[in-house]
């Protein structure tokens, strides 16, 4: 049976990126994967989102609504937006943050309510402040794939070989300790 | 090897390893990063052109010289290499010769959804449609061959899904063999099209198509897959696996050589079934060429949408709407309802924010082109009123200002579209006396695509040095004496300069000279904060629509992470409670 991740954010937050590291890294485990994104409008400061599919043998790169196993949110009102493709069993990481939208109000608590009302097994941590106290701003999408790393339950050795696969030399090593970071985290 | 390749990336694969040796194009979504991954290839030639029609004479010339070569752009590019795309179907080719073009069937990020099977048809050329990217660079590296045995361009079309999916494919980097380089071609009667050689040439077309006609029944790329159902799909591109997916008993005829349509296998295919079914994003172009050929149990759009993008559900609805599949009951979540959009907005610190402020406060009118800055017809900054087509500001505004005197109209292109498209429209207004003001936003890249030089840039696509056009020379060599650069960071001294240009009865030019703040570099200069005490809620600042600012608690303040530094809301604020530095709280 295949599996689906929706990874969503906002245009410019390294959602691609991090859908990226993670294709490979299930590459790595030996699944069939088809991963499928928007480029161009979309990516300045618009919602975004790309769908990763991994299994024995994938067909179609767009999921169905109430399909998708996973989700690696970057932000929470963009979690809420995308929630039709998830089901009862599915599970959520959401970075615990809202993004505020040019002339729009955007009611924190509501959405976080909302959020919930699904009953879905969320997990619903803030990374820019886990980051921020390992002075890792520029690597907040590494260390929440750490930690969604156990939750799809993926070895982490794959990641850790994606990501040095995938980025340039310079950033490895800061990313592999942010992996590590988020891994850790409890 | 195995690796995870998007459909552009493996579209660029398929062209090294048909020994191209020549690439152009003009970047537009979803197609820009096919020249990105073919510049990494040492032995192709490849390059930015200022248009479409310019890189796909470029690659036929390319092609009369001996070489293999190809063109990309996105589907509107096709309008721009129309002209190019319909001769060159009568002259042919020398050495292989593809054109790649990249429709967005839901508009992504384009002006329409057009469909270019249609412009095959209507230029009489082969068209390949990969399903995802194995088939597309297997498609590419056959369009080569295919073009020269039929001496004609050939199109390849991709989809966005095609284009910007990535799947796991296993390939190799070997070069095809045999495929020597040929001599330039000299001959008259094949490519200088007079009426005498073209009428020739027409009749050779013609011939062609018949040969096509028949390969189009025997290709593999037309294939019959056999299923256990009374159900027949004919369906090609993405939709094809969509279908596969929902329905994988089902008969199907796969179109991957979509024009001229394989009519006598299409006919041999839906003979013995009860029920055939069409599936094709955008038009209904196979359904169209069955119903023609007198093939009458077929159904198409009758259960499928003709506008937007497919995708699992749609095409599963469309099934179930024809009786050959059963609704799932599928349990999922329904969003609520009234969620703020999210829509693009221009970057924090984009150069193009201050002038549509000065544009917006001034209340003129602005038509306005194809870029990032059509962003600026977007709340809260309002204030485009036109948007059409590459370089369509320029010659719509000298209509427009022709025809209604009264009214301060003002022009706003991009760098890389007035040189797409923006020059000629300049020229007639300075010949024909129409009074209004062209701004040129001149970032000195293309920014909307991801950042691709053009040709004020100062580099090309390998990053090396290249030669810059100076735009201001450009235009002062027209005879247009009204012409003056602008910092837009510098807000009063610009909209000083645009208050007199719209208020002076000539044509004017202003180039607005600040680079993009994303590429090639990126700029990230101190942050500004907002003092709450002196804040008094007027919301000025928040009109600028910069996506660094927020509101709460009836005061503004300033993401830090998101600003740039570019101080445009310092500007304007009346109560200079925004200044430079970290915020202290």
């Amino acid at each position: 049976m295949n599996k689906g991740i929706i990874f969503c954010g906002v245009g410019g937050d390294g959602i691609i990126t991090a859908s990226n590291i993670c294709a490979l890294a299930l590459m790595r485990a030996s699944f069939d994967v088809k991963k499928s994104e928007v480029h161009g409008m979309s990516q300045r400061g618009g919602s975004v989102n790309a769908f990763l599919v991994f299994g024995k043998k994938v067909y179609s790169f767009l999921p169905a609504k109430g399909s998708l196993n996973y989700m690696f949110a970057s932000e929470k009102l963009e979690a809420l937006r995308n929630v039709d493709y998830l089901n009862p069993d599915s599970k959520l990481l959401v970075n615990d943050r809202i993004v505020p939208i040019v002339g729009a109000n955007i009611d924190e608590v509501q959405i976080e309510e909302n959020l919930k009302s699904y009953s879905l097994d969320l997990k619903l941590v803030n990374f820019n402040d886990v980051a921020k106290q390992h002075n890792m701003q520029k690597a907040v999408n590494t260390i929440m794939l750490g930690y969604f790393s156990k939750i799809i339950e993926i070895d982490k050795k794959y990641f850790i070989r994606a990501i040095s696969d995938n980025l340039s030399p310079k950033l490895i090593d800061i990313n592999i300790e942010a992996f590590e970071i988020g891994f850790n985290l409890q | 090897m195995r690796k995870i390749i998007s459909g552009n990336e493996a579209i660029a694969i398929g062209a090294y390893r048909a020994n191209a040796s020549f690439a152009s194009g003009y970047p537009g979504t979803p197609s820009s990063e096919i020249l990105e991954y073919t510049k990494t290839f040492e032995d192709i030639k490849v390059q930015w052109a200022s248009n479409e029609k310019s890189a796909f004479e470029q690659a036929l010339g390319s092609s009369i010289a001996g070489r293999r070569s190809f063109v990309t752009m996105k589907h509107v590019g096709l309008n721009v290499a129309a002209d190019s795309l319909m001769s060159s179907s009568y002259t042919g080719v020398n050495a292989g010769f593809v054109v790649v073009v990249a429709d967005d069937p839901g508009m992504h990020s384009s002006q329409n959804e057009q469909d270019t099977r249609l412009f095959a048809k209507f230029a009489q050329v082969p068209i390949l449609e990969p399903s995802d990217a194995k088939e597309a660079m297997g498609f590419m590296q056959y369009a080569f061959s295919l073009s020269e045995e039929y001496d004609t361009p050939v199109i390849l079309r991709s989809t966005t899904r095609v284009s910007h999916t990535q799947e796991l494919v296993y390939f190799d980097m070997h070069k095809l063999g045999g495929t020597e380089d040929k001599l330039l071609a000299k001959n008259i009667s094949k490519y200088v099209l007079v009426p005498k050689n073209a009428l020739l040439r027409h009749k050779k077309l013609l011939e062609r198509n018949t040969k096509l006609q028949k390969l189009t029944n025997e290709t593999p790329l037309n294939r019959i897959e056999q299923g256990s159902l009374n159900v027949g799909i004919i369906t090609s591109g993405v939709s094809y696996l969509y279908a596969k997916e929902l329905l994988p008993e089902a008969n199907f005829l796969k179109i991957g050589l979509s024009w001229p349509f394989p009519i006598d296998l299409a006919k041999e295919f839906t003979k013995n079934l009860e029920k055939v079914i069409v599936i094709e994003e955008l038009e209904p172009y196979i359904e169209e060429q069955l119903k023609i050929a007198g093939i009458n149990n077929v159904e198409g759009k009758k259960f499928f949408p003709q506008d937007g993008e497919f995708n699992l559900d749609i095409v599963e609805e469309g099934l179930v709407k024809a009786s050959v599949l059963e609704k799932r009951h599928k349990k999922y979540f329904e969003v609520p309802k009234n969620l703020p959009e999210r829509p693009p907005v221009l970057c924090p610190g984009c150069p193009h924010r201050p002038i549509f402020d000065i544009l917006h406060s001034l209340k003129v009118y602005v038509t306005g082109d194809i870029g990032c800055y059509t962003l600026g017809a977007a709340p809260p900054l309002s204030s485009i009123h036109t948007t059409v087509c590459m370089g369509a500001s320029i010659s719509m505004g000298y209509g427009i200002a022709k025809a209604s005197q009264n009214h301060k109209i003002v022009s706003v292109i991009g760098d890389s579209t007035f040189l797409h498209t923006g020059i000629q429209p300049l020229i007639d207004a300075y010949v024909n006396n129409v009074a209004y003001t062209v701004i040129i936003l001149d970032n000195s890249i293309t920014a909307m695509t991801g950042g691709q030089p053009d040709a004020v840039s100062g580099f090309n696509i390998k990053n090396e040095p290249a030669p810059k056009v100076d735009l201001e020379n450009l235009v002062r060599s027209i005879g247009i004496k009204r012409v003056f650069k602008v910092d837009q960071y510098n807000y009063k001294k610009t909209k000083e300069i645009i208050e007199q240009e719209i208020n002076t009865k000539e044509l004017s030019v202003i180039i607005a000279t600040r680079p993009c703040v994303l590429a090639p570099i990126k700029i990230k200069e101190t942050p500004y904060f907002v003092i709450a005490d002196k804040c008094i809620d007027c919301k000025r600042c928040l009109r600028i629509g910069c996506p660094a600012i927020g509101y709460k608690e009836s005061k503004a303040y300033i993401i830090e992470d998101l600003c740039t530094g570019c101080a445009l809301c310092a500007e304007v604020c009346p109560t200079l409670a925004i200044v430079k530095g970290e915020s202290n709280e």
